[in-house]
């Protein structure tokens, strides 16, 4: 029974399309309740599916799957508070793809078989295009008009590489299902040459979704033109769902003994991706911009520490987790201040410390958090990947990724410096009410808790998923 | 050359040369159709055996791939009357220079490859990848925003290939996930396509410049 999961955000996201507003805004909290539930039973009692050949609980999905239901919940409940103050046109569209998006994305999590990650996958762009055209404009328009082409082809280079994975077995003679599982079972009677090949189109495929370096550019537009709710989602759960992806191909190989191959392409992806986020923050003048950068720069650092595997691979799982929190938190806050200021430019922004005193204390946190400062998770997580990189004996790798680290730190520091307090003329049109700030502080608290005291089960779920990948310790 | 496979896919090829040369919108989605109705008959000649499920499937992706979504298309050129040029970054006789190129590379390439199944073809790897190249190359050689749709088509019609012939396994799935893949696309793509005429009155993609870096 584990499908309902993904099955009720389905049937509540096509009937909030029909919805008034206000029934609407109440069904995407409670949908978010349910799913929250629901991923708790499923951690507490892991059900079997119904369709055991096309989906599975595996310990990556359940890690992404609990993220994606703390989020989703905590971002319904600012949406509300949200829908009231900004003015969207057409509200029933963007509730209707918001639960559809979290369909899609629920989906990616429990798929087990190839073709089936990779059908969900697909469906999560075409429900997140919508969110990121909301506005209208038209800049909103060119972001996804670059979302869709760029991710479209990017997927369909990850479907060729799924098709070549079914080319190997076919040269292999090996008969199994085409799933993840099994194909890990029975990597090593895979052609190689094919699976290899199969890998880097899946690795180009799915990273474009998930914003590596050079096929990145789509990322900063889409995730600075979407409302900001969405952009928490885009940023916090997709990129997650797109590394899935990855981590589970990554997984076959792995097990057909290729990891030598797999590894530094991940990692040479990875420190791209860190290094052109660290060229380019620099120089942005809109702040909804910069986090996308940082978004960049993290899924860097996590596909550096997965190729980089044991002590790293259990570090970026780490990352991957406090990203998720942190930054959606920083998307969040980004849309007070949006709603605050009326411009996504910095310098139309300023002191924030006094004139928004608790949006500037959910900012500076996050900042804090992202740029992997104690006590937030990212510094665990970023300490791990070092280690990893300098016992494994990567020493350029592990130089250029401190380096990239502290650019990057300079630029943002600067910018969250400026918006916080250089002096501001602005009037502020928002009242700070509770919705628009505890979901940030809960996420945060969630981020700080998870530094000091990770429950045993997470722990184990956590190296029980990297050990796949020659993680742990 | 042996038999129709070579024939059909030899046809293939020459729509690529053709689909370069075209420098008008509708010229450009009549060659697209061609390629489309021809990549989707190849499975018959395949040698797998045939059921009559596959049959099916072959029908529809044909009707899908050579006539609703070329028609679909055009139908969209038509009722926001889009300026018919392609409008090249690389001009056409360097494309099609590119694409004779482009085809020597793939055969070369194309013949490194062990296939799982004997299919009696010579071009069979060779188009595949010279299909996913070219629709790449249009993507990028092309400002116009339909060109580009059609290119991303053609890489399809590339997947479509490989995924069809080179292996027998999860053959429905596969299918059924290329499918999606182009209607998906090309729905929103003509969606996008609409508002982006009514919002800068114009399909140029050299005017959606304004996000940078």
């Amino acid at each position: 029974m584990v499908e309902i999961i993904f099955v009720i955000p389905l049937l509540t996201g096509v009937l909030a399309f029909f919805l008034p507003r206000n029934i609407g805004r109440s069904l995407l909290v409670i949908t978010g309740a349910i799913h929250l539930i629901l991923s708790g039973i499923i951690w507490a009692g892991k059900p079997e599916p119904i369709f055991p050949e096309y989906f599975a609980i595996t310990p990556e999905g359940m890690l992404s799957l609990i993220v994606i239901s703390l989020l989703f919940f905590l971002i319904s409940i600012y949406t509300t508070s949200y829908l009231n103050i900004s003015n969207i046109r057409s509200e029933s569209v963007f509730t209707g793809s918001m639960l559809l998006f979290l369909s899609t994305m629920t989906m990616v999590t429990l798929s087990d078989h190839i073709m089936v990650m990779w059908i969900a996958i697909e469906a999560t762009t075409l429900a997140s295009a919508p969110l990121i055209y909301t506005h209208r404009s038209a800049v909103s328009l060119e972001a996804t008009w670059k979302y869709v082409l760029i991710c479209s082809v990017g997927i369909a280079m990850a479907l060729l590489g799924s098709v070549l994975i079914t080319v190997a077995m076919d040269m292999g003679n090996v008969n199994a299902p085409l799933s993840f599982s099994a194909l890990s079972g029975i990597a090593r009677h895979l052609d190689p040459l094919w699976l290899k090949t199969g890998f880097v189109f899946i690795l180009v495929g799915y990273g474009t979704k998930m914003g590596l370096a050079p096929m990145h550019t789509w990322l900063p537009d889409a995730h600075s033109e979407a409302p900001s709710p969405a952009s928490a989602l885009l940023s916090g759960v997709l990129l997650n769902c797109a590394y899935l992806g990855i981590f589970k191909t990554n997984k076959i190989m792995h097990a057909a003994g290729l990891s030598d191959f797999s590894g530094p392409i991940l990692m040479i992806f990875g420190l791209a991706s860190i290094m052109a986020a660290a060229t380019f923050i620099l120089k942005q003048t809109e702040y909804k911009r910069l986090l996308a950068y940082s978004s960049i720069e993290n899924m860097g650092i996590i596909a550096f520490g997965t190729g980089i595997g044991g002590l790293a691979a259990y570090g970026a799982m780490i990352c991957l987790i406090h990203h998720s929190l942190i930054k959606s938190s920083l998307f969040l806050t980004s849309g007070n201040i949006l709603m605050g200021f009326g411009s996504q430019l910095i310098e139309q922004t300023g002191n924030l410390a006094n004139r928004m005193p608790r949006t500037f204390i959910a900012l500076f946190s996050g900042f804090a958090g992202i740029s992997g400062f104690p006590p937030f998770g990212i510094f665990i997580g970023e300490l791990f990947i070092l280690f990893g990189a300098f016992k494994a004996g990567h020493y350029v790798g592990a130089t250029l990724f401190m380096l990239s680290l502290c650019v990057i730190f300079a630029g943002f520091a600067n910018n969250i410096m400026k918006i916080s307090f250089n002096p501001s003329e602005a009037t502020i049109r928002i009242p700070e009410s509770a919705a628009l700030i505890w979901p940030q502080y809960i996420l945060l608290g969630t981020s700080v808790l998870l530094c000091f005291w990770m429950p045993e089960t997470l722990v184990q779920t956590v190296l029980l998923a990297v050990t796949t990948v020659g993680g742990g310790f | 050359m042996n038999g129709p496979m070579d024939t059909i896919l030899s046809l293939a090829l020459l729509s690529i040369l053709f689909s370069f040369a075209s420098s008008r919108l509708p010229g450009l989605i009549k060659v697209l159709a061609f390629q489309g109705v021809v990549v989707s008959i190849v499975p018959l000649f395949a040698g797998h055996h045939l059921s009559i499920g596959s049959l099916v499937f072959t029908l529809t992706t044909l009707v899908i791939r050579g006539f609703a979504i070329p028609l679909c298309i055009y139908m969209v050129i038509k009722k926001v009357s889009i300026a018919r040029e392609v409008e090249p970054i690389v001009g056409y006789h360097a494309s099609i220079l590119a694409g004779l190129l482009l085809i020597v590379g793939a055969t070369w390439a194309g013949h490194r490859f062990d296939l799982p199944v004997n299919t009696n073809s010579q071009l069979l790897p060779p188009t595949a990848i010279s299909l996913l190249g070219a629709g790449m190359f249009l993507l990028m050689a092309r400002r116009n925003a339909i060109a580009m749709v059609l290119g991303y088509i053609m890489m399809e019609n590339g997947i479509y290939l490989v995924g069809t012939t080179f292996s027998m396994r999860a053959l429905h799935i596969v299918e059924f996930g290329i499918l999606l893949d182009v209607l998906a696309g090309v729905m929103i793509m003509a969606v996008m396509l609409q508002n982006i005429k009514q919002t800068f009155d114009d399909v140029d993609t050299a005017r959606l410049r304004t996000l940078k870096e």
